[in-house]
């Protein structure tokens, strides 16, 4: 699942190389996004930290 | 600054990234340091930037390209200031070794932060985003070859992601490559 953000922008790079233009920042958003769940995931434990 | 000085500087921009990726992948094979989930969300935050410097480089300078890298940036040096924060209290432990006296996660924020402001400073040349013109074949050969060097850091890292953690979510201290592991032996 982690390695999910990496083929989604290796795909767009594709698109760039491709002359998807479109494709290529719909795939970077989709890719951003999962990145933004993976964190929400992984970022579970609250910081010791007084703010 | 014309357009295709700004593709040029754009690939140039790319190419650092893409030197970044190479140096932290280096680390993890030569060293045997395997990335933490927040290493690697850090990394996808340097992929996303580099596939924003890709569309400037190939379709030619673009303010949503900017926006693009910006915001991958943005994003990225949130991940590392979360970790950063993780470690900042004396005594709480570190992750991976320290390069030049930072940990990778301060080392990239800092390069985040420089992204950021080197996209900044690069928006101010309004004429880039003129129309662009006809370029030269030996640098439309840098400009693409940029961009496939990009492209082949994301299959490595994501193949390499893959071996890590399998199908699922890393663990928090990562120490084998679960595809690697041959399987548990049967217990007595």
């Amino acid at each position: 699942m982690m390695s999910l953000p990496f083929f989604g922008l290796l795909a767009g790079f594709g698109c760039v190389l491709a002359g998807q233009r479109g494709a290529a920042l719909l795939l970077w958003a989709v890719s951003m996004v999962v990145m933004l769940v993976l964190f929400r995931l992984h970022v579970t434990d609250a910081l010791t930290i007084v703010l | 600054m014309t357009p295709s000085m700004a593709r040029t500087l754009n690939a140039v921009g790319l190419l650092a990234v893409s030197l970044v990726l190479i140096a932290a992948f280096l680390d993890q094979v030569l060293l045997g340091e395997l990335p933490c989930p927040l290493c690697l969300l850090q990394r996808v935050g340097f992929m996303g930037a580099a596939l924003g410097l890709a569309l400037n480089v190939k379709f030619g300078p673009h303010p949503g390209h900017y926006g693009v890298v910006i915001l991958s940036a943005c994003f990225g040096g949130m991940v590392s200031i979360r970790q950063i924060l993780g470690h900042i209290v004396p005594g709480t432990g570190t992750y991976g070794s320290a390069i030049l006296g930072l940990h990778y996660y301060s080392w990239a924020l800092l390069v985040f932060g420089a992204i950021v402001l080197g996209c900044a400073a690069l928006l101010f040349f309004e004429r880039q985003f003129a129309e662009p013109e006809a370029t030269p074949a030996r640098a439309s050969t840098f400009l693409i070859a940029m961009t496939v060097l990009a492209a082949t850091l994301a299959l490595a890292t994501g193949v390499s992601t893959v071996l890590e953690c399998g199908a699922g979510l890393c663990p928090d201290n990562p120490v084998v490559y679960e595809l690697l592991q041959g399987p548990n032996p049967p217990r007595p």
